[in-house]
């Protein structure tokens, strides 16, 4: 047993180390055409365009 | 019959696991490997699609995970009660490495024009088939191995995988965007992930094909007991068919509620409501399920002891009485800011209700553009709490933050006064020194958006409400100097804990619900039902939930009700299985 807990722990730390580095990814898994509420290009430009009015 | 004793795993109990959990393994890998990648599959093969062929793609796309992954349970199931464990499932993993690596070296839209998506659609159905097939074989070929007494112990050696999954596909992706850099992943780099799967395939095969057949099926087709017709047996004698359904309300629709809202739509939740960047919630997620992939195991041997039942529902209960104090904390914890501004800002929406609707869009295929929709779009994006007035027929739809009001009509007035600052915003980070490369990229992005007439009117309206959020204290993005990692970590944590007490027990309990001879198509059928449906579902109704009611925790209606339909229904008709010998009826 703990042959797979050593084994396990450094499998994750591992795997944290890479995604530390790595930089963002989705790690929602397959998704099946929900409509995730992920801002459009349009959105996106909106906060800009907003502040820029603002200035 | 194996029999209760105490002794330490054998050997050969050891490689049954493994084996089985191999197979596993490689579904989650799958599973992440294409929410990870999606974008890019999407530029290679569905780029170049007019409007409804990509329509009918994204039904079938749909259908592969929901539709064909039932009925691969049965399809398999039925196969592995006919002619073998040992043979349907080495059947079921040879289908799903080799669709997994052919997808790998699948010429692009470029190359094969509509033959490219018309193929890789193909293969996810021929993958969706053959992962229908493959859990339940797992958890019997293991279940049918484990002496009595222990079959809640070794088979949640196979609910580990999902984590293992994971982190393999993260080295994978990670490991291969790193080596050669993100446009060469873009490009080309994305195959590696798939073609390497074939490492994974061959030491998978080459495991299962030295196995034997489990015991409980080799005896029985020895006495000519199998039987002739597992899906009559299974689902056209209500005697089954009742446990079948049983097993879905009240086990199954639970479980995955609570997984999915445990681990998916808690990431979901920080990045989407909470506005905590990608990199961050990744990094919590992960931790939580080192910290909580070991309680996979603890439940399923603590369900050897005091029972599956009684793990899974408090699981389940726990769930449904503490979701909302513990995604309220979770608010409080990783974005105070957004707490204090829902608590302060009172923000309604006054829209026609005959423009209104529930955003509910599983197959991603429908497009809500009423003002009303589009309003509580913007709002439930922005994590806005609101109230909803009802308007005159016809009225537009209009938001009122604080005393600002932010109207849906967009005059070429407005979009002229927005284009200009986006352009001047952009002109001023070009001529500035030292340059913001991402900054730029934003401000182009932003003057982009201008080009054309529908999203030139949705930046300007989108960038209007920004400005009145703002005003009122909405953060656009949660303040990392504010966010208490330790809190988020023990919260995320719970639930996934929450995850391990439905998950750890449940295979060893679908396995002792049914005989052997048809255990295999019995217990697949509610796991994948229960599991794609009931916990797939679960996104794209929360979001519909929020948008429709105007509080971004009214989502957890969902699962809560789901989970406690599953404590009541499973707590009044399901029996308690772990004494039961799995071998009495045989």
């Amino acid at each position: 047993m703990w042959k797979i807990v050593v084994g396990f722990a450094l499998f994750a730390a591992l795997a944290l180390y890479i995604l530390s580095k790595g930089g963002d990814i989705d790690m929602g898994g397959e998704k099946h055409g929900e409509p995730a509420p992920i801002a459009t290009e349009a959105e996106k430009a909106a906060p800009a365009a907003a502040a820029s009015e603002a200035k | 019959m194996a029999t209760a004793e105490a002794r330490p795993m054998s050997a050969e109990e050891k490689k049954v696991i493994f084996a089985s959990s191999l197979g596993t393994v490689f579904e989650w890998y799958d599973f992440y490997l294409y929410g990870s990648l999606a974008a890019i599959i999407a530029k290679q093969f569905f780029s170049g699609l007019d409007e409804g062929s990509a329509f009918i793609f994204a039904l079938l796309a749909f259908a592969a995970g929901f539709i064909v992954r039932p009925f691969g349970a049965i399809f398999f199931g039925r196969l592995g009660d006919m002619i073998g464990r040992k043979y349907t499932f080495l059947v079921t993993i040879l289908i799903m490495g080799a669709s997994t690596f052919l997808v790998g070296i699948l010429p692009n839209y470029a190359s094969w024009g509509a033959a490219a998506p018309i193929i890789l659609i193909a293969l996810r159905l021929l993958q969706g088939l053959a992962l229908g097939g493959e859990y339940g074989g797992a958890a019997t070929y293991v279940a049918e191995h484990a002496p009595h007494g222990k079959r809640g112990a070794y088979t949640s050696w196979i609910q580990t995988t999902a984590t293992l999954g994971l982190f393999l596909s993260l080295m994978v992706i990670l490991g291969t965007r790193t080596a050669i850099g993100e446009e060469a992943f873009a490009d080309w780099g994305w195959r590696v992930p798939f073609i390497v799967s074939i490492l994974l395939l061959a030491v998978s095969v080459y495991i299962r094909l030295s196995m034997n057949e489990s015991p409980a099926f080799a005896k029985m087709k020895a006495e000519g007991k199998t039987s002739k017709a597992p899906l009559s047996e299974s689902f056209g004698e209500w005697k089954n068919l009742k446990i079948v359904i049983l097993a879905l309300v009240g086990l199954t629709a639970g479980q995955a509620v609570v997984w999915y809202s445990g681990q998916f739509y808690a990431l979901f939740f920080l990045t989407q409501a909470l506005k905590v960047d990608g990199p961050t919630a990744n990094i919590m997620i992960a931790i939580s399920l080192i910290i909580g992939t070991p309680f996979f195991i603890v439940f399923g041997a603590l369900s050897d002891k005091i029972g599956r039942k009684p793990i899974i529902l408090a699981g389940c209960f726990l769930a449904a009485i503490t979701y909302f104090p513990v995604f309220t904390a979770l608010t409080k914890a990783a974005n105070p800011d957004l707490a204090a501004a829902q608590a302060a800002a009172k923000v309604t929406v006054t829209a026609d209700p005959a423009e209104c609707s529930f955003q509910f869009n599983p197959t991603g295929t429908k497009k809500f553009t009423s003002s009303c929709d589009i309003a509580k779009q913007k709002l439930a994006s922005a994590s806005v709490s609101y109230d909803n007035i009802v308007a005159p027929s016809g009225q537009a739809a209009v938001i009122k933050v604080g005393d600002t009001e932010v109207t849906t009509v967009v005059t070429p007035e407005d979009i002229a006064i927005a284009k200009a600052a986006a352009e001047a915003k952009l002109e001023a980070l070009n001529a500035a020194d030292p340059k913001d490369p991402k900054a730029i990229a934003a401000a182009t992005a932003s003057a982009k958006a201008f080009s054309g007439e529908k999203t030139a009117k949705d930046a300007t309206f989108s960038g209007k409400l920004s400005a009145a959020l703002k005003a009122a204290g909405y953060p656009a993005k949660a303040d990392m100097a504010k966010f208490d990692k330790v809190s988020v970590v023990i919260i995320l944590t719970y639930l996934v804990i929450l995850v391990t007490m439905v998950y750890g027990p449940i295979a060893a309990m679908l396995v002792e619900m049914f005989p052997t001879r048809i255990r295999y198509t019995s217990m697949s059928l509610p796991y994948h039902i229960g599991n794609g449906w009931f916990g797939g579902l679960l996104p794209t109704t929360a979001f519909a939930i929020v948008a429709q009611t105007g509080n971004m925790y009214n989502g957890l209606w969902y699962p809560i009700i789901i989970a406690g339909a599953t404590v009541v229904i499973g707590g009044l008709f399901i029996k308690e299985t772990k004494d039961v010998d799995i071998y009495a009826n045989d």
